[in-house]
């Protein structure tokens, strides 16, 4: 193998070739042969897809360093998959429900893992968040209300309410059918709804 | 519970998508919001998610999407590694396999002269027999006809072959660890 090949070989932007086309010839042809023209587009969609994810994964989660783990777990996972749309052929909302959808999935499987949380692990917003002062609005009415609604509920009422999802994307998203995300959303809705009404009225007395 | 959705419910959800709710919003579904539950629920709950989202926005901090890009060459390196070593590993297991069962084969052979193999002396006269033996048996070899010693010949090719093939996996190992 000549240097020059070799050199190319071992550079990301070579890698990323065969990444972001998830390994296969015909993703390659069908997405983007630059490499450079790659890396312009993932930084793109990086860039414009990141934040709401680490807002579903933060708020779905109450925890932001998982949210920080979990959101680059997903992304790494998104660019090895080999099934993962490519954003040239699939389009980037394909691809966003794809890595919401990798990121449920991590979120699930770290609820289903058994562990036991020292006081390191215990994010600092969780104890600044006793401090009234610092609290914005939505803190001091949603967290105490996401707090009492199942993960699932949560998950499916971010997607609705805050990403702006029809039950279909979430369907796909949660792997769910569009009816059973029907029912189970009108229920966390009626749910939540209580909840930030009674925070209301709380913080309303206490105030 | 019972399934009570509002017609008007919508289009309020799409006067919030558009950011119209509520100043671009008609007085009559105003008053609507206000008396229906399922509208007000809406209401409540997408205003304080589109809140929260707000805050969170600005509250993350991604990494740079070149280190993301790193790890996931990392990661689908090492995958590839670790299928490249996968039939290494069944050679290795093939080569422990073999070497077993003539370690078993030898020991089962020697067994039938006794239990005196088991003995210093017996070794030691092995080894210092050994250079003439092999000499000897390297001599029948090569003047014997290949019709006449047919089991020598079945015995050593396929036993130099084995060598061959695990040495050269040996040295692919060790060059591929480098």
């Amino acid at each position: 193998m000549a240097p020059t090949d070799k050199r190319t070989r071992m550079s990301w932007e070579f890698a990323l070739t065969h990444v972001w086309a998830g390994g296969s010839k015909e993703a390659a042809g069908a997405g983007i042969s630059d490499p450079a023209m790659e890396n312009e587009v993932f930084a793109g969609f990086y860039e414009r897809s990141a934040r709401p994810l680490w807002a579903y994964l933060a708020r779905s989660s109450a925890d932001p360093a998982l949210a920080d783990d979990l959101m680059q777990e997903s992304y790494v996972r998104f660019l090895c998959a080999e099934g993962a749309p490519v954003l040239a052929r699939d389009g980037e909302a394909a691809a966003r429900r794809y890595l919401f959808r990798v990121a449920t999935n991590l979120l699930r499987d770290h609820w289903r893992r058994p562990r036991t949380a020292s006081i390191e692990e215990i994010p600092e917003e969780f104890f600044a968040a006793s401090g009234h002062a610092a609290q914005t609005e939505s803190q001091i009415l949603l967290a105490p209300a996401l707090k009492q609604m199942k993960p699932r509920e949560r998950q499916m009422l971010w997607l609705a309410h805050a990403e702006g999802y029809s039950h279909r994307e979430i369907a796909q998203v949660m792997g769910l059918s569009a009816a059973s995300i029907r029912l189970l959303l009108f229920r966390a809705r009626r749910k939540i709804a209580a909840l930030l009404r009674a925070c209301a009225a709380d913080d309303g007395r206490k105030s | 519970m019972n399934l009570t959705f509002c017609p008007y419910e919508k289009e309020v959800r799409q006067l919030m998508a558009r950011g119209q709710w509520p100043d671009a919003c008609p007085p009559e579904l105003r008053t609507h919001v206000s008396s229906c539950r399922t509208c007000g629920d809406l209401v409540l709950i997408s205003e304080a998610f589109q809140h929260a989202r707000v805050e969170s926005l600005a509250a993350a901090r991604p990494v740079a999407p070149a280190v993301l890009l790193w790890r996931a060459q990392l990661r689908k390196r090492n995958a590839a590694m670790e299928r490249i070593a996968r039939p290494l590993l069944g050679a290795q297991i093939f080569a422990c396999a073999v070497a077993l069962f003539a370690a078993l084969g030898f020991a089962g052979f020697e067994a039938r002269s006794g239990v005196a193999w088991l003995t210093w002396s017996y070794w030691h006269d092995w080894f210092v027999q050994l250079p003439q033996a092999a000499a000897a048996q390297w001599a029948s070899l090569s003047s014997a006809s290949l019709a006449g010693s047919t089991w020598t010949w079945m015995v050593l090719v396929p036993a130099l072959a084995t060598l061959v093939l695990l040495g050269g996996a040996v040295v692919y190992v060790a060059t591929d660890k480098q």
